[in-house]
């Protein structure tokens, strides 16, 4: 319960911060938008629809448009030594990972609602007959790579090359969301049953647990001196 | 380079080299060729032991980066480094005879063939072991990093293996490599058998070099650290 309510404190004030400050989310959510409109000059629709390459291109702008907010998880931390204050208070190393997390996951949902609002507005695709499966796919996708990008945004943060490092050490990473993810996006886009995305939901999961569990155990190595 | 390792070092690389040797003339002179693909086939016996190498390598870099992690021992991750280095090797010699081989295998340079891939994903997560070890000031803090991006990218490999296995899937080659297995012919075994031990004694040789070099390195930097009144040693610089 303590727990809890530690990594509830922890979420509280980085959704605070990101309220007040709307710093990451108006740099996500401006990136979105500039997506949409570049990709909307950079598809010719006569030669491909669409449609056709939505869930790519709707995952793919997650990701980017994710990598540049994850790269700023503990930019405020890093300033003024705020966070050797969080380190010294008594919580334990990965419920501050977890709360990590779970903020950067509000941040990633409230950003991936964008995308959806905003590639169907631009190019009128067709979201199919399954709305939970398809919340289902994409949150859980997103979850397993805000649980990579947290601990190695707090890794990157603290070298010299900084956020560009970050890319490097998420992609390969994160091949197993990427094909599980738009693969299960585009066969719920063509309104196939969803029984035809059960195995993709289920490694989805997999690799979610396994990247919080590994996340988690590692995360003192990361931030400990 | 204490004596011991230096020695190793030596035995194991003159055996690795005169094994490279022999594995060349079985290829070029005594391996019978294969029926389907022609004499092209014969990159295998040095494709396929490379890649063995390489996935050992990361397995050592593994082991030693989470027993570093618990026991904080220094000879963890020097070794674990050294690993890094062989493994950084042999991915690239894979990645370099793998094209070599689909152009006239596959009538084509790259696709996405699962093991091709995760060679190229196992590449790149090198690169970034080494990244965080270079571009961190406290060296202390790069040794934790870089065994906590060994430690991930093993962790990984399983899913990543069976996600680009789900991938080809949908996208089912043109023309598949036969399987092999014990079909080997006997001939064709021993070339990759000689492969497989060349490689693997160059591999430990590497290690061994590697590893002392890097322990030269850090007992000299320490010397310098401490500035005890220790000597430099001869043609050395602070």
């Amino acid at each position: 319960m303590e727990y809890l309510r530690q990594m509830g404190a922890l979420i509280w004030k980085d959704v605070v911060i990101e309220l007040r400050t709307r710093e990451r989310i108006a740099a996500m959510g401006g990136f979105t938008v500039l997506v949409g409109v570049l990709f909307n000059y950079a598809i010719d629709p006569t030669v491909v629809e669409p449609q056709a390459i939505a869930s790519a291109l709707i995952w793919m702008t997650i990701v980017f448009g994710g990598m540049l907010g994850l790269g700023r998880t503990f930019h405020l931390e890093e300033e003024e030594g705020a966070f050797q204050g969080i380190l010294l208070s008594p919580i334990p190393r990965d419920a501050l990972y977890l709360g990590k997390v779970v903020a950067n996951f509000i941040l990633l949902t409230a950003v991936t609602i964008l995308v959806f609002g905003v590639f169907t507005l631009f190019f009128g695709i067709q979201l199919g007959g399954h709305p939970l499966a398809l919340v289902g796919v994409v949150l859980l996708g997103i979850l397993g790579f805000v649980a990579i990008g947290t601990l190695f945004s707090a890794m990157s943060a603290r070298t010299s090359m900084g956020e560009s490092l970050l890319p490097i050490l998420v992609f390969p990473l994160l091949i197993p969301v990427v094909i599980y993810g738009v693969t299960a996006t585009s066969r719920l886009f063509q309104g196939l049953p969803v029984s035809e995305v059960d195995g993709n939901i289920r490694m989805l999961g997999a690799f979610a647990v396994v990247a919080l569990a590994v996340g988690a155990g590692l995360f003192r190595f990361v931030v400990e001196e | 380079m204490s004596g011991k390792i230096r020695w190793s070092g030596a035995v194991l690389g003159i055996l690795g080299l005169a094994l490279v040797l022999v594995v060349h003339w079985q290829v070029f002179y005594w391996v019978s060729t294969e029926r389907t693909m022609g004499v092209v086939q014969r990159i295998f016996y040095i494709h396929v032991p490379a890649a063995w190498v390489a996935f050992m390598a990361f397995g050592i870099v593994a082991v030693c980066s989470a027993v570093y992690l618990w026991l904080e021992d220094e000879r963890l991750d020097m070794a674990a480094l050294a690993a890094a280095e062989g493994g950084m090797l042999f991915t690239s010699i894979v990645l370099l005879t793998g094209p070599l081989w689909g152009r006239v295998a596959w009538g084509t340079w790259w696709t996405w063939e699962p093991r091709l891939t995760l060679t190229l994903l196992l590449f790149f997560i090198y690169l970034g072991y080494f990244l965080v070890r270079s571009s961190t000031e406290n060296s202390e803090r790069g040794k934790r990093f870089a065994a906590v991006v060994g430690i991930v990218g093993a962790l990984e490999i399983p899913l990543i293996h069976v996600s680009v296995q789900f991938f080809r899937s949908l996208h089912p080659e043109p023309v598949v490599m036969t399987p092999e297995g014990p079909s080997l012919p006997g001939d064709m075994l021993t070339t990759l058998f000689t492969g497989l031990a060349a490689f693997t004694l160059l591999f430990l040789a590497f290690f061994l070099f590697r590893y002392g070099l890097e322990r030269m390195k850090r007992a000299l930097a320490h010397r310098q650290l401490a500035g005890d009144g220790v000597p430099l040693p001869e043609g050395v610089s602070s």
